[in-house]
Formats: C-alpha cells, structure tokens, sequence
C-alpha cells in the first residue's frame, strides 16, 4: 500500500460520505427547498474528493493517463465548483430566509453562470477556438470582405486571445471566484445568525458554522497557499488539506444534523444514516482484513498459512455478531443523549410536569419543550382565564398583558370542535369577523394545538413555523397529539393546586369571621337586679346568621337585640356586623327606635340586594319600671306571657329589613309585669321538623312557655330545648337556632 | 324547584314547584324575570299553589323578583299562597308588600 492508495481511499470516503449525506437530507424532506439546496451543495462538495480519486486512479496505468488531462470526463470534475454557488444560496436561506418577499428572487440564478461558463470553456474550447479561427480572410480581397470581415476577423482573434488566456489561467482565476463565494457567503451566514433566538436553532448554527469555517478556511490555504510557497505546498500537501476540508465539513454537518436536528432530518433517517455508514465502515474493514491475512500470515506460520488463514476467518466472521452489537448500542446511547427522540421528549416532559403546580413555570416548560425538541418559533398560550370567566390570549409571559377574547368569537367555537393538532389554514370558514383570528395571523401562527379534557375545552396553544422554515412532520402532530394530553394534565393539576390553595385561605378567613363574631356576640347575658336572663345560641355553620346583643343604654334602660340574617355563612356574619354597627351609633345618638328602623332598612336596601336581609327585634327595657318599647322588623313574634297566663305576640313594627326601601316602621310601649316572661327566638326553632317534615311550629312554643310560666327563665328555655330535640334527631338544627329568655322578678317597682 | 311558565290574558303566570330554597332556584327564577322583561312583559303572578315551602332564601328570591320588576315598571302578584307561606308573609310583614290573592284568576283580573 502506498501513499497513492491510502489518498485515494481518503478522497472516495470523505467524498462518497458527502453524497451519502446529501441524499439523506433530500430524501428527509424533498418539498423544503433549505434541505434541497444544503442537499445540492453537499452532493457537489462530494464530487470534488470523489473525482480527485477517480482522476488518480485513472493516472495509475500509464496507458490512460496518455491524454486524460484533456478528456471530456477529466474536465468535467469542474463540475463540483457548483458547491460553491449553492453555497452562496445557503447562506441566503439559512439560519434565516432572506429571499423571501425579494422581488427579483430570480436573479438569484445568475450566480450559477461563472461556474457554468467555467465548465463550457473546459468543455468546448476545441470547437470554439476551431470555430473562430476557421474565419481567415485574404489579405488582398476587395470591397465587402474588407469592410466588413477585416473587422470581424480582428475581433474574433481578439475574443481568441481572450478566452485562451482564461483557458490558460482558469484554475486561478476560477478559485479566486470561489474565494469570492466563499466570503460573501460567510459574511451572509454570520449577519443572519444575530437574528436567531431560538435556542436549538442556535446552536445548530454554531456548530454548522464552525464546521463551515473551519473547511473553508483550510480549502483557502490550500488554494492561495501554492501562490506563495510554491516548495512548500506540493500536490501532497494540497490533496492532504483538501481531504481534511472535505472530511470536516462532513464530519460537522453529519454532527449538527444527527445531534442537533440540523434541518430537521427526522429520527429514522438520522439513525439509518449513521447505521449505513458504520456498517459500510466494518464491512470494509472486514474485507481488508480477510484479504490482507494471507499476506500477513505469511512469514508467521509458513506452510501452514492456508488452515490458520482460513481458521482466523471464521473467527473473524464469528467475532462479527458481537461487535455489530456492541457499536448498535453505542449509538443508540448517543441517540438517547442527544434526547431528540420523541419517546424521550415525552417522558422528560411528563417528569418535568408532574410535580408542578405553578402555572405560570408550566407554560415556560411546555414552552421550552416546544422550541427546543420540536424547533417551534414561537408559541401562545390561549387559556380560560377564571377571573374574567373568558378565553384570553396570553402573549407573553414577561409582559403580562392578556388579550380577552368574546366566548362568541368564531373561530374559538371552530377550534373547540378540534380534537387533534390543526392548521389554521384549514379553519378558514371560522375567520370571518373573528377577532382571534386577526391576532393570531397577525403573529404568523400556523398551527393550532387544542387542550380539552373529557368535559371542556382548557386553551388551546397556538404555533407559529417551526425555525428556519422546516416544516411538520406526521410524527410532529403525533408528539404534539400526545403532549397537549399532558399539558391538560398539568394544567388541571396547577389549577386544582391553586384552588386548594384557595379554599384553604377562605376556610381561615370564614374561621377569622367566626372568632369576630363571637367577639361581637356579648359572652354571657346581663346579670339584672329585676330580671333574669337566659341565652342559647347554635350557629348552624361556621358563621351563622343569627345575632343577638345586650346594649345599656343609661342607668335604667337597657337594649335587647335578636336577629336573623337571611341566608347564611360569611354573607350573613358581614351583615351582622354592619347591622351592630348601625344599631350601636344609632343608639348612641339617642334615635327613637322607629327612626332607628327606617335608617337601617334605607341603609341596607341601598348597600346590598333585595333576597340580602334581616328579620329583627329590638327592645328596650327599663329595668326599674318593666316599660318596654320595641319594634318589629318581620321577626318571629316574641312570645309573652303574662304571669296570669295570658299570652301576648310582640307584633308592631315593619316589614323585614333591608329588602326593599322607603317602608315604614313604628314602635310600641308595653308594660311588663313581675313573673311575666318574654320569650324570644329565631325561626331555627319554631321550623325544627319531625322525621315526616312537620314543623315543630310557634303555636306550639306559645303553648310551652305559657304551661311552664311558673319555672324560671332557664328552666323554660331547657324544657323547650329539651321538646324540640325529642321531636327533631337532627337537632343542632339546619338553620342557626337562637334564645333570649327573659323573666321579670318581685323587685320591680311597677309604675302607677 | 321546577319552573312551568304560561301567558294567560297577557300576564305572565308563573307556576314553581317543590321547595324554593335559593342557589339554583334563584338563579333560574332571576333569568326567568329577566326573560320576560325583556320580552316587554311586565304583568307576573307567581303561583304558589305548588310550593310547598321556602327558606329564607327562598323568601329574598320572591323579594328580589318583586323588586326587580318594579324597577322595569311592572308588576308581580301573588297568588295561591299556602297557609305556611301565608304565616310567613304575615310573621316578616310582607302582606303588606306583595299582593296576593286566593286564585291565579283572581290575581290575573286585579291587574285591570
């Protein structure tokens, strides 16, 4: 093996792995003209190494190198030179499309024409140069021919002259134009790749331009090099660099697309690609090794080389299994790292998500899941947003700013019959009028990604082209597919956690209620010397809307306050408490009790609804002479009675307070009398029911306090505590349940 | 409670069923309203005969359509009132608020 054989083998690998390349990427995605233009320019770098090593094959026997370096077939390598128009072309479209919206993207073209015009000179220079000289014009004719041919002929030696000096010196003035390619071409790439953002896309670049780089760079050396150190750069060294150029590109583009989804070439491709390869390289080496045996062998084992020949063989090809396996998974590890596997998008994915509960984290995960593993530009998220009940796009996630969408918009009714990952494209009959549909083809969206769970629609995410304009793939839509059904987990689970958390801060803000409230219902009831008083109170939840106070209003009066809230919990409490308030500052400022009313009800119509209202009683005592002036606000009539068994209902007033404005109330006077007793309470007890929903009613309660007028205030509330809860088992009571029991004693001193 | 609405001599007769309790109820009784006055109705009888009994909130909801009428210039009436609604009506002084009446007829023609 001589150093002509290992060129020559250098030259067919480096240029066969080119176009083996390029028909990958081609094959990947014919359609996208960026594969099909990288394809070209990689196909033609190939061919550059690949008739090298044909031209030195063909040189090895003397007999056909007699004349080759004039063949069509020698001239025609120049065919490679192509490479470097494409790659001008490439630079134009990548990372970014500048020949998009450029009105004469035609000319584009023109750049083709020096490399064309190159190999047509090579190609034709016999017949042109023949075709030319062929015109030879006598000297001593007359008239029209010399006039008119004279001229021609002069100028045709001219043009002779001309195309033959550039025939001469066509390979420097050739490679002076590709250097010329090469630096506009590198001055393209490196402006467009300020414009990049996205992360994957990013590197891709880096890496594909530092391959770029590097290859350029050491085919300029071996180009202008020899214009200086001629004794330096000798066809060795020259076809060495140039090998070294070749095999770098290679090596990087191959790199940048099998670990960086460099144009998007889709798994099985990129694995096939490497498979091919390594396989062709063992086989080879496989072939080398069988072939060379016998030689090696040789001076070893003598007349025995044959049998160990043949015993190594098969040992060889025994060996073949386990180390095919062994680079399989080998590579199938660098697939696995390189996570641009989708079964390894999804389950990093899902490990990322599952413990998150922060929404606003979650978006920037599927985000970054998005860009990074599926090369998505940009990405929105359209998401039901509780607070204003409405669908709102979220343009972005540093500037919180949300656009609200109507719940009528067309074209969100569209997308919330969508099942699967869509066009929008396709949602053309939905776009009229929608004020969606303007926003998100004013942002270049392209695809519509839906997140329903079983019931409802939670958002929907809206895709713009992926970078660098490579474009779906079926697999795309099945990631996407399979991701959208993770993210409307995640999404619910965020949303769940945030309620939660919800639930828990308004269960402390109800039991932060409860304790005001108990700290606004006085502890225990007034100890008077001509009455005594009993109190029983069961909220029946947390916060209840039953409310009662003692007020001492001077010396002799005191205020007696029972009330029911309608409806119940923190509702209620709030009323409760603006109710105290008003009755406290009323009281204060010396109102009668009929003002008192008509300021309440005025107060609370105008600050709350009509269905928010309080049923109430107010009394005052005057606990020297038992006079008593009340009004009744649509309360449960106070039942009293007389020391002689007579009973009495505490009626005169006004309607409920606080539904409706502008009513009327009036107060009353009654005297009270020693031994009479003033039973009050609140509809928790007169409604108790019986097993078959039978009140336990008021009529009854008259009865009871009238039959046990004899017993102290206590003991009378206890004896219909005791009745009410024979007669209902649920008792505590649905609704709150409150008692004032009120009996008068012998040291009152009547008024006569 | 159910809902069963008719038009009778061009007053709106409302006919609930079962237990006005609040929640749902009102919300459905609250749309209701807001259907008929829109349709430029203003005449409603709510038909008690069927409801069997009513909570607090269920009491606020009949208050809340009264009021929400009268502030669209219409009118709403009562009719059929059972005895434990009646006694509720009475104990909170409503009667003197709403109009109620013994027979749907008989609130229908008070209207005139």
């Amino acid at each position: 093996m001589n150093s002509e054989f290992i060129k020559i083998i250098a030259f067919t690998l480096t240029g066969g792995f080119l176009v083996f390349l390029a028909i990958t990427i081609v094959r990947d995605n014919l359609v996208n003209r960026l594969n099909r233009i990288t394809g070209a320019m990689l196909f033609f770098a190939g061919l550059g190494p690949l008739f090298m090593a044909m031209g030195m094959i063909v040189s090895q026997s003397p007999e056909a190198s007699v004349g080759f370096k004039n063949s069509t077939l020698y001239n025609l390598q120049y065919v490679w030179e192509l490479f470097f128009p494409f790659l001008l072309l490439f630079s134009w479209i990548f990372p970014e499309n500048r020949l998009m919206g450029f009105r004469y993207s035609r000319l584009r073209n023109l750049i083709f024409l020096p490399v064309i015009l190159h190999l047509f000179l090579l190609l034709f220079y016999r017949q042109i140069s023949g075709l030319l000289g062929s015109l030879k014009v006598d000297a001593n004719s007359e008239g029209f021919s010399r006039i008119i041919l004279i001229p021609v002929e002069r100028l045709f030696s001219l043009i002779l002259f001309a195309i033959g000096s550039v025939r001469t010196y066509h390979t420097i003035i050739f490679e002076l134009l590709n250097v010329l390619f090469i630096l506009t071409a590198v001055y393209f790439l490196e402006s467009s790749r300020r414009l990049v953002t996205n992360p994957r896309l990013l590197t891709q670049t880096r890496v594909v331009f530092k391959g770029i780089r590097i290859g350029l760079g050491i085919y300029l050396v071996s180009v202008i090099g020899p214009l200086f150190f001629q004794q330096f750069f000798t066809d060795a060294v020259t076809s060495i660099l140039l090998v070294i150029a070749s095999a770098t590109g290679v090596g990087i583009f191959a790199y940048a697309t099998i670990r960086y989804q460099f144009l998007d070439v889709r798994l099985h491709f990129r694995q096939s690609f490497v498979y091919t390869i390594t396989s062709a390289l063992l086989v080879g080496v496989y072939i080398l090794l069988v072939l060379q045996s016998k030689k090696l062998l040789q001076p070893l084992f003598g007349a025995q080389t044959e049998i160990v020949s043949y015993s190594l063989i098969i040992l060889i090809l025994l060996c073949f299994q386990p180390i095919n396996n062994a680079i399989d998974s080998f590579l199938r590890s660098i697939f696995i790292r390189t996570r641009t596997d989708h079964r390894s998008v999804i389950e990093r994915f899902s490990r990322q998500v599952i413990s998150l509960f922060d929404p606003q984290k979650l978006r920037q995960i599927i985000e970054e899941t998005l860009k990074t593993s599926l090369l998505v530009e940009r990405v929105y998220f359209i998401l039901y947003d509780d607070e204003i009940e409405e669908y709102a796009v979220l343009l972005s996630d540093d500037f919180p700013r949300r656009l609200p969408l109507n719940r009528d918009d067309l074209l969100l009714r569209g997308i919330n019959m969508l099942d699967s990952p869509t066009y929008l494209h396709s949602l053309t009959d939905y776009m009229e009028n929608s004020k969606l549909a303007g926003v998100l083809q004013e942002r270049g969206v392209r695809l519509i990604l839906p997140m329903k769970d079983a019931n409802h629609m939670l958002g929907f995410l809206a895709l713009t082209g992926k970078v660098a304009g490579y474009r779906y793939s079926a697999d795309d839509f099945n990631l996407l597919g399979v991701l959208s059904n993770q993210m409307v987990t995640a999404l619910t689970n965020a949303r769940l956690y945030v309620d939660s958390l919800e639930r828990a801060r308004l269960q402390e803000e109800v039991s932060m209620a409860r304790q005001i409230q108990l700290d606004l219902l006085p502890s225990s009831p007034p100890t008077l010397e001509t009455a005594n008083i009993s109190v029983h109170s069961t909220p029946s939840r947390t916060v209840g809307g039953d409310f009662f106070d003692f007020i001492r209003i001077d010396d002799q009066r005191i205020g007696i306050v029972i009330a029911d809230a309608s409806g119940k919990g923190m509702p209620a409490a709030l009323m409760i408490a603006q109710i105290q308030a008003i009755i406290h500052s009323e009281v204060n400022n010396g109102n009668r009790i009929s003002t008192m009313f008509n300021n309440m009800n005025q107060l609370i119509a105008e600050a709350t609804s009509p269905e928010k209202y309080v049923t109430i009683f107010y009394g005052e005592l005057d606990v020297t002479c038992g006079e008593l002036a009340y009004c009744n606000g649509g309360h449960n009539y106070p039942v009293l009675a007389r020391a002689d068994g007579k009973v009495e209902l505490l009626k005169t007033g006004g309607p409920l307070v606080g539904a409706l404005p502008h009513m009327e109330y009036t107060s009353t006077s009654i005297r009270l009398n020693p031994d009479d007793i003033l039973f009050m309470f609140t509809d928790g007890l007169s409604e108790a029911m019986d097993k078959d929903e039978h009140e336990f009613g008021e009529e009854r309660i008259r009865e009871m306090v009238s039959t046990n007028r004899s017993n102290s205030a206590q003991e009378i509330m206890d004896c219909i505590l005791n009745d009410v809860r024979m007669y209902d088992p649920t008792y505590p009571p649905r609704d709150d349940t409150t008692i004032i029991s009120l009996k008068l004693n012998d040291m009152l001193v009547p008024h006569e | 409670m159910r809902l069963a609405d008719r038009e009778q001599d061009g007053v709106i007769v409302l006919e609930p069923k079962g237990k006005i309790m609040g929640g749902p109820d009102a919300t459905l009784l609250h749309d209701k309203l807001h259907e008929i006055i829109e349709a430029g109705k203003k005449k409603v009888v709510i038909d008690l005969s069927k409801v069997d009994w009513m909570n607090s909130t269920g009491l606020g909801i009949l208050i809340s359509s009264y009021s929400t009428l009268r502030k669209s210039d219409g009118e709403l009436k009562l009719a059929n009132v059972t005895e434990k609604i009646q006694s509720l009506l009475t104990i909170t002084k409503l009667v003197t608020v709403f109009d109620a009446h013994d027979s749907v007829e008989e609130a229908i023609s008070s209207f005139k």
